[in-house]
């Protein structure tokens, strides 16, 4: 139970999701490559935000989506 | 709140030394909100051109103002003329799209401007390069700044996916490499994926020789061709050089023409609004005279400062936007437009004008570059956070005979740039002991009034480095020792030579980046990127067990090191061996001696091998190698093992153990512990493994340290490190800039950590940041002045400063709409600070902020 809660809470595969991590307001697109992304949900209390890399936006979720898009200021 | 004056009261030399503001109408400005009060646009013109720019800065891949978007003329004029033009040699394929894009695209004059043109159908747009990359043109179609129509944009990158360069590269390498490189965390992508380029270009022609003599040369080179093609006895191993040749100067032609049509219908559009539209008289003559300007130049040579600072800003946008995109501003252009402003403003022989009318035409140039948009991808529209692309000039040096080449041109860019008040164009000054004190107060106003620039570069240490790699030129004729002298930054850091010919090109000579932190992140987990991709991200260098001594730590870094700078050379020459077979640059070519001369394309033809890549986040990762030696193969305090556990809890329940690693000697407390083995690491890794490589033009590959906005994005892709860092939080800002607030024992120990290494270098970047209240105060001059001659006595690269405070950043973030002239020098370049991300703009207010103990005012020999 612990064990699937905490794979829900990172980013895994699940095809065909309707809370991708395309639509998820942490995404951030690659840098190069449109197809992949980078989750930037993970912020430090000091200021880091630490970003994961995302294989496949459209095929990829976690248990903290939110909709929506943040500003420019709150990314990197 | 602060006020600007200083409480500090300092016994110097029998002296007690108070830091009060040299102008004393600056004490009733309150300390957070200096930088509003400091702009003086030299007209009513220029001031209502800045309120009116459109700027284009971009922040965390997005435009910060919400009416910029990518243009579609550009690429639907460059596709029709390919389509139209299949069969014919590549390079005349080349010219033919410049004129057709030149020919059809609209053209766009707006109000007040004196210097024209656009290289897109709206100010508020930019164009697009599908022929570089489909990745970055399909990054724009899945924004908000898509191309209207969308379908039809969507059509065009589809047409070039074969044909692009990306696509031609592609296949030479592992998709598992290319993979590695694309997420830009332990290397930049590879420029054939990011369409990201750079260029020096000749404007010394266009200016002297104007294009209808280039034009006319090329035709001399063609007939002689033909001529010996027909020359009794046939030598089949020498004419054929012809066909290329003369596909190349005929290609030349094309391009000029085309460029000199473009600027004469931009002349006879001034014409038309002036005789049918413009109501103001004044108005109306102005509009004449740039209607003749542009009828005469870029074709004939240039007579006046109007003429050439014009000839000038059309050379920029056909080869920095129209004929191939590419970042940058480079030219000595104190250099080049002195002839100009000597005709105008002391002998008023031609467009005879003052010195402060020359003021006011270098502030409408700025404006015009603040203006410019940069098609570029998602990854540069991250990394220079707050500015819109890397726009950086240089000024100052010595000349060709060694003299001081300062001259009133200098004070008039540089007074432009106090004045004004623009993130862009960035200036390098070049500091020489020759330069005029004149010039050198000029360079410390800018300084003083928090612009970030100019940035510092050591004269000589530059002009010995063209001697250096001239000796490498394939065809012998590298810079001579003249020619040495005349060298500007390429584009933040690097130097490359001006001129007539042997400028560099393109990207694929020098340029792009690696990352030591993520490097060394791997090579403690072989190989193995747990913090980012979850995946191998370099060769297996073996694990922690198998890392019993600092020199097997050390010695795994050296093959991850080894693996990714090799890959980043031979993405580069890949790419310039497809660059000039498909992506030729006939304009830059004709306006190329060399290119001219030889009948080559500007992308083959290398005579000063200028190789360089940059690395960032060396710091973190020194500071990293230091305390691991320290606490865990000398004091054996922990074991790797336990570091690599506390690192993958990013010290969650380590806090002793962090705190240990944190307080581990740094860079830049002129400590020897941590310089003697981050010395070494510079010169033997950094700059050692580099230089083992040779590039498409013969000559090593040096390394320029410097950071623009990666060392946040690299940061936030690097977990935590062991020099005490947490996972995400930005790295070191500089190429050989301390960590941060780590360097705690003033500014005088930072220029001596920084003087030891100095060995397999081409440069390194070296962020400052300097108090404001002594820096404004009537000794700012002289204590800067003395920091500069010890700077340069201790043969260092770069110093660049910034001289803001941190109540006044932190007031603009509370209310950003209050402050808009604030401009901070990030790395490289300087923004906008409330265009930054709250995360970056944290970083520059992190910085140490130096202030000066009298022991550093002796070290620094200051006379007050
Ligand atoms: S928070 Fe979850 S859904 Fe959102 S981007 Fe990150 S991994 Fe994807």
């Amino acid at each position: 139970m612990q064990a699937e809660k905490s794979l829900q809470n990172q980013p895994h595969t699940e095809a065909g999701t309707s809370r991708p991590c395309r639509s998820c307001k942490w995404q951030t697109p690659d840098p190069t490559d449109p197809h992949r992304g980078q989750c930037t949900a993970n912020r430090h209390a000091m200021g880091g935000v630490w970003k994961r890399w995302l294989r496949d936006v459209e095929n990829t979720t976690c248990a903290r989506h939110e909709e929506g898009k943040l500003s420019f200021r709150d990314h990197v | 709140m602060n006020d600007i004056a200083s409480a500090k009261v300092l016994e110097y030399k029998g002296n007690t030394l108070r830091f009060t503001p040299e102008n004393p109408a600056e004490a009733k400005i309150p300390a957070d909100e200096l930088h509003e009060h400091l702009q003086k646009p030299s007209t009513a013109r220029t001031k209502r051109l800045k309120e009116r720019c459109r700027w284009k800065h971009a922040s965390a891949g997005e435009f910060i103002e919400k009416s910029v978007t990518a243009g579609i003329e550009r690429m639907r004029y460059l596709t029709e003329a390919h389509k139209a033009s299949e069969g014919q040699p590549e390079a005349i394929r080349r010219a033919l799209g410049l004129a057709n894009v030149l020919n059809k695209s609209t053209l766009v004059l707006q109000e007040d401007e004196f210097i024209v043109g656009y290289h897109a159908e709206d100010p508020n747009m930019f164009p697009l390069y599908p022929e570089l990359s489909h990745m970055a043109v399909q990054d724009y179609l899945r924004s908000d700044y898509s191309p209207q129509p969308a379908d039809e944009a969507a059509a065009i990158n589809e047409y070039w996916k074969p044909h692009s360069l990306q696509s031609k590269c592609q296949p030479y390498f592992d998709p598992a490499d290319l993979g590695r490189m694309y997420q830009v965390s332990s290397m930049e992508a590879p420029s054939f994926a990011s369409g990201y380029n750079s260029i020096v270009p000749p404007y010394e022609t266009v200016l002297e020789d104007g294009l209808l003599a280039r034009i006319k040369l090329a035709e001399k080179h063609i007939a002689e061709a033909q001529a010996d093609m027909s020359t009794f006895p046939w030598d089949g191993t020498k004419g054929l050089d012809n066909i290329a040749k003369i596909d190349n100067w005929k290609a030349m032609v094309i391009a000029c023409k085309a460029v000199i049509s473009w600027a004469r219908r931009q002349g006879r559009l001034c014409k038309i609004v002036a005789e049918n539209f413009e109501t103001d008289p004044k108005r109306q003559a102005e509009l004449l005279e740039i209607a003749e300007i542009c009828h005469r130049i870029p074709a004939e040579p240039c007579k006046g400062l109007k003429d050439a600072m014009q000839a000038k800003f059309f050379t920029f946008l056909i080869c920095h936007a129209i004929e191939r995109y590419a970042s940058g501003y480079a030219q000595k252009e104190d250099t080049l437009l002195w002839p100009y402003y000597k005709a105008s403003v002391v002998d008023k022989k031609f467009q005879p004008m003052s010195h402060m009318d020359a003021v006011e035409l270098v502030e409408m140039e700025r404006l015009k570059i603040s203006e410019h948009g940069a098609g570029k991808s998602r990854a540069y529209r991250e990394i220079f956070p707050g500015s819109n692309d890397l726009f950086i000039l240089t000024v100052g040096g010595t000349n060709a005979k060694g003299e001081d080449a300062c001259n009133d041109m200098t004070d008039a860019i540089l007074e432009a740039a106090k004045r004004i008040r623009t993130a862009e164009p960035s200036i390098v000054f070049r500091y020489s002991k020759k330069n005029r004190e004149k010039t050198l107060h000029w360079v410390f106003e800018c300084i003083r009034d928090g612009l970030g620039y100019p940035s510092i570069k050591h004269d000589e240490i530059g002009t010995a480095q063209m001697k250096e790699y001239a000796k490498f030129s394939l065809n012998g004729n590298g810079a001579t020792d003249e020619e040495a002298h005349n060298w500007v930054n390429v584009l933040c850091m690097s130097p490359g030579i001006h001129g007539r010919r042997k400028t560099q090109k393109t990207r694929s000579e020098g340029g792009g980046s690696i990352f030591p932190a993520k490097l060394l992140e791997v090579a403690l987990n072989d190989g193995y990127d747990w913090s980012y991709a979850d995946m191998q991200l370099g060769p297996k260098t073996g694990d922690l067990s198998s890392l019993k001594t600092f020199e097997d730590v050390w010695e795994a870094f050296r093959n991850q090191y080894q693996y990714a700078i090799n890959l980043c050379i031979s993405t580069k020459d890949v790419s310039r061996y497809f660059e000039q077979r498909f992506l030729q640059m006939p304009f830059v070519s004709a306006i190329d001696d060399g290119c001219m001369e030889l009948g080559m394309d500007a992308c083959a033809l290398s005579e000063q091998p200028n190789g360089w890549h940059n690395p960032i986040t060396t710091i973190v990762a020194a500071n990293s190698l230091v305390a691991i030696k320290k606490l865990v193969f000398e004091d054996r305090k922990y074991t790797l093992e336990q570091l690599s556990q506390a690192l993958k809890a990013n010290w969650e329940g380590f806090e002793e153990m962090r705190v240990d690693f944190k307080r581990a000697p740094k860079w830049g407390n002129d400590d020897d512990y941590a310089d003697n083995i981050i010395t070494r690491f510079y010169e033997e890794i950094i700059g050692g493994e580099m230089r083992k490589i040779t590039n498409y033009s013969g000559g090593p590959v040096m390394p320029t340290g410097q950071a623009v906005g990666l060392y946040m994005e690299v940061g936030s892709r690097t977990g935590p490190t062991p020099d005490g860092r947490f996972g995400g939080e930005a790295a070191d800002d500089g190429g050989i800039s301390p960590y941060m607030g780590t360097d705690k024992k003033g500014p005088t120990a930072v220029l001596r950590s920084v003087s030891k290494v100095q060995k397999n270098q081409k440069g390194n970047l070296l962020n400052q940041r300097l108090s404001v209240p002594i820096m404004r105060s009537k000794h700012g001059f002289e204590i800067w002045n003395s920091y500069m001659k010890t700077w340069h006595d201790l043969n260092i690269d770069h110093v660049q400063f910034n001289v803001v405070s941190t109540d006044e950043m932190r007031a603009a973030q509370r209310e950003p709409e209050k402050h808009h002239d604030l401009i901070v020098r990030v790395s490289g370049y300087s923004a906008r600070f409330v265009d930054i991300p709250t995360y970056g703009q944290n970083t520059i207010i992190a910085r140490q902020e130096q202030d000066f103990s009298a022991s550093d005012l002796e070290f620094l020999n200051v006379e007050l």
